[in-house]
């Protein structure tokens, strides 16, 4: 690429030139993180897929389900216009109410015993209705989905999460997956439910690798 | 015969979400819970309507598929497709490691699993969301067909 002389002189130029690079810098690594996001989803379905086989291992017939599921979802996630390609990121406040919605099935599901059913669709529903106080406020539009997102982290057994602590980590990793992957399987069924399961299994081998 | 009563809960599941959530414009959040908590209500009042084993497991399999239901028109908007991504989100579950017992957001793992292997199938996608080389070899198939 030739620029003229005046290009490389004329300091007005040269600010544009270093905005624009330090622009065109921050895009990559957004490129970048919104790929390894990707990656890191795609990673833990396959690694869901593939515990059934671990359990399965002399079925062939298991193996070649889970394959054949395996390579459709890398197929999907190239071609089926899962991602926007514009990056977008929630308001961090966001994670605040994912905990909030974690705090609620967690206290209805362990501490009620209404189980984890009841608890879950309880929040969610009442999540639901959020929007009513206030129709235009696009704020509020985002709740639903955020507390719902949480719901499904306080769903966790005794066996996995055996203290609030352990659910209100995996709540604030989740929230953090939910303001990054805004323009992520946007519209995709079960979307809430893949990060929540991501924030707990982050948890989870997090606190196994500190034991 | 359990397994059958199961993989239609996850067909209805799926499409009764979606039709509350699209067609009666309630929104994912709210036809997902509202169903889920009629379903759970019913078995947590009656458990022994049905055998134990369909009494536990028809809500789990019911609030999984509702979440395959949550999806957008523009990515999915057929009812073959939400009722097979219902049949495989079942078939998954049933099949799910104990490993992840009691891991919050397995059930929504699973369902997203369905759901993209689904539209990995062009045919079923949405109109919207279809690529180009799918909707020119659909033409040229087409054409062939009319030519003959």
């Amino acid at each position: 690429m030739y620029f003229s002389e005046d290009f490389y002189i004329n300091p007005i130029y040269l600010v544009e030139n270093s905005l624009f690079l330090s622009y065109f810098c921050r895009m990559k690594q957004k490129v970048y993180f919104r790929t390894a996001i990707i990656i890191l989803l795609f990673v833990i379905q396959v690694l869901f897929l593939f515990a059934i086989f671990r359990e399965n291992t002399d079925s062939y017939l298991t193996l070649a389900f889970i394959s054949s599921l395996s390579i459709l979802l890398l197929y999907a996630n190239q071609k089926a216009k899962l991602h926007h390609k514009e990056i977008e990121f929630e308001s961090v406040s966001m994670i605040l109410w994912v905990m909030i919605g974690t705090f609620t099935t967690y206290f209805l599901n362990q501490k009620l015993n209404l189980g984890a059913i009841l608890a879950v669709s309880l929040t969610g529903l009442l999540a639901s209705f959020i929007p009513n106080i206030k129709q235009e406020s696009s704020y509020l539009k985002q709740l639903p989905p955020a507390i719902y997102c949480g719901a499904f982290v306080g769903m966790s057994g005794a066996r996995v999460a055996n203290d609030l602590y352990f659910v209100l980590t995996a709540a604030f990793f989740t929230g953090v997956l939910l303001v990054v992957s805004k323009s992520l399987l946007r519209g995709v069924g079960g979307r809430l439910g893949t990060l929540a399961f991501s924030g707990v299994f982050m948890t989870y081998i997090l606190i196994y690798l500190l034991k | 015969m359990e397994i059958l009563v199961l993989i239609i809960t996850g067909i209805l599941g799926s499409t009764l979400t979606y039709f509350l959530s699209t067609e009666k414009k309630q929104g994912p959040v709210r036809s997902s819970a509202l169903l889920s908590l009629t379903i759970a209500l019913f078995f947590y009042f009656f458990p022994h309507f049905l055998s134990a084993y369909l009494s536990s497991n028809i809500p789990v399999v019911f609030i999984g598929a509702s979440f395959i239901g949550m999806v957008s028109s523009t990515q999915l908007s057929s009812y073959v497709g939400l009722s097979l991504a219902g049949i495989l989100f079942t078939l998954i579950y049933l099949n799910t490691s104990r490993f992840f017992d009691g891991f919050g957001g397995s059930l929504g793992t699973s369902a997203c699993i369905a759901i993209l292997v689904i539209l990995s199938i062009p045919y079923l996608r949405s109109r919207r969301n279809r690529t180009v080389g799918f909707l020119q070899l659909r033409r040229l198939v087409f054409r062939t067909q009319r030519q003959n």
